[in-house]
């Protein structure tokens, strides 16, 4: 049941919140069901009348009164049981749907070219690894970077000495950058 | 002492994401309400047929109506409990199937992508809402990609030589700043 696994950053979802889950949904049917025999037992458990005759009769015309009672009990069930599932579904589901929903601004922020920020979900949401993958890209990324920008700058100090020297030393620092980046593909 | 007013605001917590939790909400709506339908019409039916024969019968040792269809409503009721639940039951089982795949492919693709593979697809075109959100992160790793390809381009088109010194101080420096734009 574990599916996709981070070895090092523990799984995308625990087992500790799909069993909760699933607990919930349990005592949430259950509470529906029994909501629905209530109904039935207060609409059913009237006493028949004393004498043969009145239980013969009440029996045989119980059906016109029974449809509308099952009609009604079956429909505040489902009404019941659908709000308190929904319910239940969005509380328990926003510990990954929160997430997603963060990774998805903190893209838009990227794309956007707005300094990015390092992501950290809320504690007891899900899906954590993703946003150490995501800080891990972000991190080689700004290393790299850093790196290339120190190599530029290294190559600018000989600027100091003179110009033809400065130049050839630009253009070993550019060729250095070129071949660096060529593991980006 | 802080200054609250230099401080971010606090990042507003979502609980409700529709794209994702809407389709979840109207899953288990629709196994609930096809529950209560397969009950009422099973329930309507054999109720009908427990009444007729206990009037038929005779023999009336029940004090309500309640009493002749006890045992019936007890299964009956039964039924729909596991019915609804192992229902629900598989649909969380799927959802957290699919969100372990749709988001383990888009963890797997930001790993690659430290590892400097920003090209192959996050793979999770057909698995509902992961699709968009791996869409999202294809569209920020071509980015990325282009950016860095453009930097190469041009850091080696200088390296090549030939170019005027005023000139190449100019695009060393243009390049300079481009770089500085890689994950701000």
């Amino acid at each position: 049941m574990s599916g996709h696994e981070a070895p090092d950053d523990g799984p995308l979802i625990h087992r500790r919140y799909v069993f909760g889950l699933l607990l919930r949904l349990c005592v949430n049917t259950a509470g529906g069901v029994g909501i629905l025999f209530v109904i039935l037992f207060f609409a059913l458990s009237r006493p028949l009348p004393g004498d043969y005759a009145g239980v013969f009769h009440a029996l045989r015309n119980i059906s016109t009164f029974l449809r509308p009672i099952l009609a009604i009990s079956v429909l505040v069930y489902a009404l019941l049981a659908c709000g308190s599932t929904s319910a239940l579904c969005v509380y328990v589901l926003h510990k990954v749907a929160g997430p997603l929903y963060r990774m998805d601004l903190v893209l838009d922020q990227y794309r956007s070219g707005a300094p990015t920020r390092t992501v950290s979900f809320r504690n007891g949401d899900q899906i954590q690894p993703l946003a150490q993958a995501f800080n891990r890209w972000i991190g080689t990324l700004r290393r790299d970077r850093q790196r290339w920008l120190a190599t530029m700058m290294d190559a600018e100090r000989h600027c100091l000495q003179d110009e033809a020297t400065c130049r050839v030393k630009m253009e070993e620092a550019l060729r250095k950058i070129a071949e660096d980046m060529a593991r980006y593909r | 002492m802080k200054n609250h007013a230099l401080q971010p605001p606090p990042a507003r917590i979502r609980y409700v994401n529709p794209r994702f939790q809407g389709p979840a909400v109207l899953a288990f709506a629709a196994i609930i309400a096809i529950g209560g339908a397969i009950f009422w019409k099973l329930v309507d039916v054999e109720f009908q047929r427990v009444f007729r024969q206990a009037a038929i019968r005779g023999h009336y040792t029940f004090d309500s109506a309640y009493g002749i269809i006890r045992d019936l409503l007890a299964w009956r009721l039964a039924g729909l409990f596991a019915g609804v639940f192992l229902a629900g039951s598989i649909l969380v089982l799927l959802i957290v199937a699919a969100a372990r795949r749709g988001i383990g492919k888009a963890v797997d693709s930001l790993r690659a992508s430290a590892d400097g593979d920003l090209s192959t697809p996050t793979g999770t075109r057909h698995i509902g809402e992961f699709g968009r959100f791996g869409g999202k992160i294809d569209a920020a790793r071509s980015d990325t990609l282009a950016s860095v390809m453009a930097i190469r381009i041009e850091a080696a088109a200088l390296a090549a030589g030939g170019i005027p010194p005023a000139e190449f101080r100019l695009r060393w420096d243009e390049l300079k700043q481009r770089i500085r734009t890689i994950a701000p």
